[in-house]
């Protein structure tokens, strides 16, 4: 019995010292399990850096403009959501879908959330038109915004506040 | 394997742009638990989905550890011509779930 809550011990010592390392220790961990080619490539098995939104935005979009969307998102979030876990969002985009201009990309981002990134969707201009529903996980009361980004590179923003009850295991 | 479950209208007219909805059990989580305590980081969640109709690629998502458990998505196509609307779900272990649906007028 002894021999055997040894090795278990021990692993969670290290554990603990892993997570006491901090995020920097952290991330070079991660490098280290991903191969090269796979953490260059985006969202490819790997969770994205914890960051704070200003610099998600940043990393997406650069320094274009953002540009308040007004009636050309409508984008359904709950007021109030009992559970953070599952947070059900709509966004439907009124925007031409033809072959020269088009909506390429919808973002959804959560301010608060560890990684604020959650969802890109791409359309094509078989899609129609451009509305997207998913659920979403957000830690805590926060800012959610929806972001749609043309094929002649316009940006959209569009942002509502959800407030959370019960935080959903930080995304 | 679980089984991807795709939902369309039941009435499709030619034109139309319908709106398709596809959900799939996954545990969508970043910590394996055991006794309710993380034990380790497993990233286990869907990061990829991607949808076709007649072979065309017509949307497709990056989704992440935010997205919850059992990811649900809706998208819509424009149904020009009866065919397969085709949904992959990739997930970070290298698994994919697939599901498909005809659409005809």
């Amino acid at each position: 019995m002894k021999s055997q809550q040894d090795p278990r011990s021990t692993r969670r010592a290290a554990l603990k010292r892993l997570g006491a390392t901090g995020v920097a220790l952290g991330a070079l961990g991660w490098g280290l399990v991903v191969p090269g080619s796979a953490a260059a490539q985006a969202g490819a098995g790997m969770p994205l850096p914890e960051e704070n939104v200003a610099d998600t935005l940043k990393r997406l979009f650069g320094n274009r403009p953002l540009q308040a969307a007004g009636e050309r998102i409508k984008f359904e979030a709950p007021m109030i959501a009992e559970n953070g876990a599952v947070v059900p969002l709509r966004i439907d985009i009124d925007l031409p879908m033809t072959k020269d201009d088009y909506v390429k990309n919808v973002y959804i981002i959560s301010d608060k959330n560890r990684r604020p990134m959650n969802a890109q969707f791409s359309f094509t201009p078989d899609s129609g038109k451009a509305a997207v529903g998913t659920n979403i996980r957000l830690a805590s009361t926060s800012d959610v915004r929806a972001i749609a980004e043309t094929s002649k590179g316009v940006i959209y923003e569009t942002r509502r506040e959800v407030k959370v009850t019960v935080g959903g295991c930080g995304g | 394997m679980s089984q991807v479950r795709i939902r369309i209208p039941e009435k499709i007219k030619p034109g139309e742009i319908v709106t398709v909805r596809a959900l799939v059990s996954h545990p969508m989580e970043m910590m394996a638990f055991k006794g309710g305590k993380p034990v380790e980081r497993n990233y286990n969640f869907v990061h990829k989905v991607e949808a076709t109709y007649n072979g065309r690629k017509v949307f497709e998502a990056a989704t992440t550890q935010a997205v919850s458990q059992n990811p649900f998505v809706s998208f819509t196509i424009k149904a020009d011509a009866p065919g397969v609307v085709k949904v992959v779900f990739h997930d970070t272990q290298g698994k994919a779930y697939e599901g498909q649906v005809e659409i005809k007028f």
